[in-house]
């Protein structure tokens, strides 16, 4: 009888992460792996997208398990199973792109499963939720490891006992205060998931998109020359902050621009006011959080109180954002 | 591989790893004498875990971090003239870099192993997998084994060290293997559990040979051959590599007995009755085995050839293989440029060509250049392809690209912001005048407040970490720098994130380079541009700033040229941001490293406490090459900053090249806080580990002075803020933070002394 619960095609079971970089997706990623190949016997391959992407740009964790032997390398693009680690990802990319009718989407979350399926226009198939984040904030672990919990029940076919003997080990020797917060990090991830099922109607298929470049051959400026330099406006970075950013508070405010030079991301908005004595003035207008991803630096180097660090709650940037005033081309 | 017989597998430990974890493993095993490397991706992690590894004393492998590629050769090939075991890994321009040496050492006959982990060479820069590195190495003269999965890698390279030093061929031994697919990949596999079978069957260095360290016979190793002895050099050398393929044979053979893994010359994958087959290198020819398995059911008589070997190229086994082929399609991942085909379709029609019977038809596809993707139903469609041509008898189209896409013209690009008008980049803000009596210069900068008013250099929207030291240093340096710019970035992190297509941050004109040859390069803009001028060609203004922002890694790997920009004193700004270490490419210690710091190749552990040797002092050798100005600088002391950015663009517009370091925070890879970034350059400064001062024609003046004003701290303060060095005040490394300390009082009284006496 076969291990795996569902495979496709080619024989395997295929598990896609969807993350940003510093969460530990690529982790968990190897960790669910490596509990089917040395744990199972099963044959495996785990890899991650690699690129020059920092910490905090999105990146995928691959899983490929099956009794056969691998031959394929390309990433997964139909997964039986999607674990979202970072809810914000939503805005930017397609994390649903290729789940079969009856796959499973996990998500890490506050949200109901009926809000993550309105969310994700998904039309059927198991949505989990979890609440990874507070989990990890709560017993100062780390998010991917509730993942991992909510995971491994996810893939029944797991021992979870097995993995929390290697979490035990990890760190035994060198941490063993961070045992027992680990261990129920994970039990909490495993228990705490909630599930719905969503049936497919029968004969349902779901698609999915190959992506490609958005220019061709007959539409990049040879030798490979950007000619709209600056379009990096267009990107919008604040799937990079993990929770928090800076608010601020103009009141409090003495325009000294200690924060505009520390800000690595060019986030600060200034605008040329005329003051009392009518003399003309440089005054900070805001932030434009399109840009910000957290680092927190210009509340550290404020003087005043204008800037706080702050938990970030759905639609708070998109409210209090002061977008730079670019002088846009006109084509 | 196929596999023998199971009970061989007693001496194995089954586990799950990438190429790269697989190729350090075989290594250590084997324990090399010495490796001399410098990183690049996809190979780096291979020293990364040899330094681990040694940090747990695993192996004792002597690792030695080269000034780059082409002197990482240089290191190898001078350690194989010892007569010991030698290792290097790398990649795509890393392997170009080192491409001149490779010869040298073929020629001169002196084994060692090179790991390829193939990458697209640049430009544009590109950090993914495909053969064009690969394709450079055909002639070089080392034998090339084809290493298809990580397993094969442990393996290959075993077999590669007994092959390099057999005494039929004495020649050094490439293993190549696809990056990121192969070398970033976990896959199951078996290794030894004892590395002493392992350096039992690799044996001792056979020995009679040339070596450097024989006193009673004295060698001259690389004499001036000119005609008519040199065509007999290379005829022995050429039957040399010839002799590699029965050499091979045999030990792969034995390999088979000791591990039950056979790696034949050619890999073949039903293609005993195939009509139709694929010829594939590496990865790609795994997932086309699957296609061949779908084809198979439905009645397709398909089959795919891979070789693990193809220098020798394996000639006589393809023209076996092909015999009775109908058509076979040639995959390539990269291009012979106008030569219909690439080189491996050139060589695998030679070897049909002597077989006067055979009438395969042969196609040739470049496909998955710079990391595309390779999927089974691509292979499905190559397979197609080959059908296609059985049916008319010929084919159509015999060479393409395969996977390209013209794009849709809705998308070409569109101007998105107005450039800056040259009137706006000067605000006036910015004031710099010549004292004549001392000649030198008085700058005058408002609050910062006031430069806010003044545009960025750069555009939001770049990908660096959160709280990256890199732009806040940068755009305060700018901030002083009025009207027009070219600037051009050497390869690392300011400019990956700054560039990556279709995208870029850059508001003015901006060049990339690779970061050994950058300063060469902005010389040659800077001189075209003058010398445009001078013919009356380009009606521009004369006080464009040619600026060019390098990380500590590309002053490592670039310092030659950067002197001899120097030296030739070209206006021009060269303007390092030093974060100690190699970021772009994982946190590898650069020169630039202090002693004691954790990277990923100087380990904390066991057997070694971080790097080994103190950090290099690049504002002093610059400063040696008697240019106008110098100076270092931090985003924690702006007003300072932007004053000497004030200063160096008025010096490289009237008198010449200037150079400038300013240090910036790697949160990620110090292992601190992102929000602390300004504090910690700024602790840096006050604990004079970075004074910031600046050599003004040769008179140097330290601009700010922690301990005139009361704020020197020691430098464990500094020290206590970053991960990478909290080690460091563990009691076990007192001597090394001890040195480290000496040595900072050491240059810090050097400098006071120097700022006292206008004569030093």
């Amino acid at each position: 009888m076969s291990k795996l619960p569902i495979k496709n095609e080619l024989g395997f079971f295929e598990i896609r992460l969807e993350s940003i970089g510093g969460l530990g997706a690529h982790l968990a990623g190897k960790m669910l792996a490596e509990a089917g190949v040395l744990g199972l016997g099963l044959n495996g391959a785990h890899f991650s997208s690699y690129g020059s992407e920092k910490k905090g740009s999105p990146v995928k964790s691959f899983i490929r398990l099956g009794e056969r032997e691998i031959r394929a390398s390309n990433p997964v693009e139909r997964p039986h199973v999607v674990g979202v680690f970072h809810e914000a990802l939503f805005k930017t990319i397609d994390v649903a792109n290729g789940l079969y009718p009856d796959s499973v989407m996990l998500v890490n979350t506050t949200k109901s499963p009926e809000e993550i399926k309105e969310k994700l226009n998904i039309q059927s198939g198991t949505i989990a939720v979890i609440d990874a984040l507070n989990i990890s904030v709560e017993e100062r672990t780390r998010v991917n490891t509730a993942m991992l919990g909510a995971l491994y029940r996810i893939a029944e076919f797991l021992d979870p006992e097995a993995r929390k003997n290697v979490i035990r080990a990890t760190f035994e020797e060198k941490y063993p205060h961070l045992v027992e917060a680990n261990i129920r990090t994970f039990d909490r991830g495993y228990n705490e998931v909630v599930f719905k099922t969503f049936e497919a109607e029968d004969g349902m298929v779901t698609d999915f998109v190959r992506a490609k470049s958005s220019l061709g051959y007959e539409t990049q400026p040879i030798g490979g020359v950007i000619t709209n330099p600056g379009n990096s406006i267009l990107k919008d970075l604040s799937a990079s902050r993990q929770g928090f950013l800076p608010s601020y508070d103009k009141d409090k405010c003495i325009n000294c621009a200690a924060c505009d030079t520390a800000c690595p991301d060019l986030c600060f908005v200034w605008k040329e006011e005329i003051d009392k004595k009518g003399r003309p003035q440089m005054v900070l207008q805001g932030i434009d959080y399109q840009y910000c991803k957290g680092c927190m630096k210009c509340v550290v180097v404020c003087p005043t109180d204008a800037l706080s660090k702050t938990r970030e709650t759905d639609g708070y940037a998109d409210e209090n954002r002061v977008p730079h005033n670019f002088v846009l081309a006109s084509n | 591989m196929a596999i023998v017989e199971k009970d061989l597998f007693v001496n194995q430990k089954i586990d799950f790893k990438t190429g790269n974890e697989m190729a350090a493993l075989s290594v250590a095993q084997i324990n090399f004498h010495v490796m001399g490397y410098f990183p690049i991706t996809p190979s780096t992690e291979i020293a990364e875990f040899l330094d681990e590894m040694k940090t747990r004393g695993e192996h004792d492998i002597l690792m030695i971090p080269a000034d780059g590629e082409h002197g990482s050769a240089g290191i190898n090939f001078g350690a194989a003239t010892g007569g010991g075991r030698v290792f290097n890994a790398t990649s795509a321009n890393g392997f170009l870099y080192m491409l001149e040496q490779l010869p040298v050492q073929s020629g001169s006959r002196f084994p060692m192993v090179l790991n390829l982990v193939t990458r697209s060479i640049s430009g544009p820069l590109n950090i993914r997998g495909d053969h064009s590195d690969l394709y450079y190495g055909l002639n070089i003269g080392w034998p090339i084994l084809l290493a298809r999965d990580p397993q094969a890698v442990y393996d290959l390279n075993i077999i590669a060290t007994k092959l390099a030093e057999h005494k039929d061929v004495r020649l050094p031994v490439v293993v190549a293997f696809d990056g990121f697919v192969t070398s970033h990949r976990k896959r199951n596999v078996h290794y030894f559990n004892d590395k002493k079978l392992v350096q039992d069957f690799v044996g001792e260095m056979p020995e009679g040979f040339i070596t450097a360290f024989d006193p009673e016979n004295p060698v001259t190793i690389g004499p001036y051959m000119n005609d008519p002895d040199f065509i007999n050099n290379k005829y022995q050398q050429s039957q040399a590599m010839y002799q590699a393929e029965a050499v091979y044979e045999q030990i792969a053979e034995e390999y088979k007995q000791l591990s039950g893994r056979e790696y034949e010359i050619v890999d073949e994958y039903r293609m005993e009755d195939a009509e139709v087959a694929l010829f594939l290198l590496n990865s790609a020819a795994e997932t086309a085995k699957d296609a061949v398995d779908k084809l198979r059911q439905q009645g397709i008589k398909a089959g795919v050839i891979s070789p693990n070997m193809i220098r020798p190229f394996p000639a006589k086994q393809i023209r076996q293989s092909l015999k009775n082929v109908k058509a076979v399609l040639v995959g390539e991942r990269a291009d012979s440029y106008g030569a219909n085909g690439g080189n491996i379709t050139q060589e695998v029609k030679a070897a049909i060509q002597e077989d006067k019977e055979n009438n395969t038809i042969v196609l040739s596809r470049i496909f998955s250049l710079g990391g595309k993707d390779f999927y089974m139903d691509e292979a499905e469609e190559f397979f197609q392809l080959a059908l296609d041509a059985v049916e008319k008898g010929y084919a159509e189209v015999p060479f393409d690209y395969y996977g390209v896409h013209p794009g849709d013209i809705e998308n070409a690009p569109k101007a998105v912001l107005e450039p800056v008008k040259t009137e706006e980049w000067k605000s006036g803000l910015i004031q710099v005048e010549k004292n004549e009596e001392t000649g030198l210069l008085k700058v005058k900068v408002p609050p910062l407040r006031a430069l806010t008013k003044k545009p960025k250099r750069l555009a939001p929207g770049h990908g660096a970490c959160p709280g990256c030291g890199i732009y806040p240093g940068l755009e305060t340096f700018f901030k002083g720098i009025e009207g027009d710019i070219v600037a051009l970035f050497q390869t690392g992190c300011g400019m990956v994130v700054s560039t990556g297509y279709p995208h870029s941050a850059h508001k003015g004109t901006y060049i990339h380079n690779l970061f050994q040859n950058g300063a060469a390069t902005l010389s040659g803009v800077v001189e075209m541009f003058w010398e445009k001028k001078r013919r009356g060609e380009i009606q521009v203004p004369d006080d464009f700033t040619f600026i060019m922002v390098t990380g500590d890694g590309g002053m490592d790997i670039g310092m030659g040229p950067a002197i001899g920009a120097a030296l030739r004193n070209h206006k021009m700004i060269i303007l390092e941001y030093d974060n100690e270490g190699y970021m772009n490419t994982g946190s590898q210690l650069s020169y630039s490293t202090p002693i004691g710091h954790m990277t990923t190749t100087s380990g904390v552990g066991e057997k070694q406490g971080g790097k080994a040797f103190h950090h290099k002092d690049t504002a002093q050798i610059m400063a040696a090459t008697n240019i106008p100005y110098v100076f270092t600088g931090t985003e924690a002391f702006p007003q300072d900053l932007i004053k000497k950015a004030a200063k160096a663009q008025w010096y490289a517009q009237n008198e010449g090249l200037v150079y400038g370091k300013i240090l910036i925070s790697c949160p990620l890879n110090w292992k601190a806080k992102d929000e602390e970034g300004t504090a910690i350059v700024g602790t840096a400064v006050n604990s004079c580990f970075f004074p910031i001062y600046e050599v003004e024609k040769g008179i140097t003046t330290i601009t700010y002075n922690p301990e005139e004003k009361g704020k020197r701290v020691p430098v464990s303060e500094w020290l206590g803020m970053l991960g990478k060095t909290k080690h460091l005040l563990k009691p076990e490394y007192e001597a090394t933070l001890k040195s480290f300390e000496e040595e900072i009082e050491r240059r810090w009284q050097r400098l006071v002394a120097k700022d006292t006496n206008p004569f030093l």
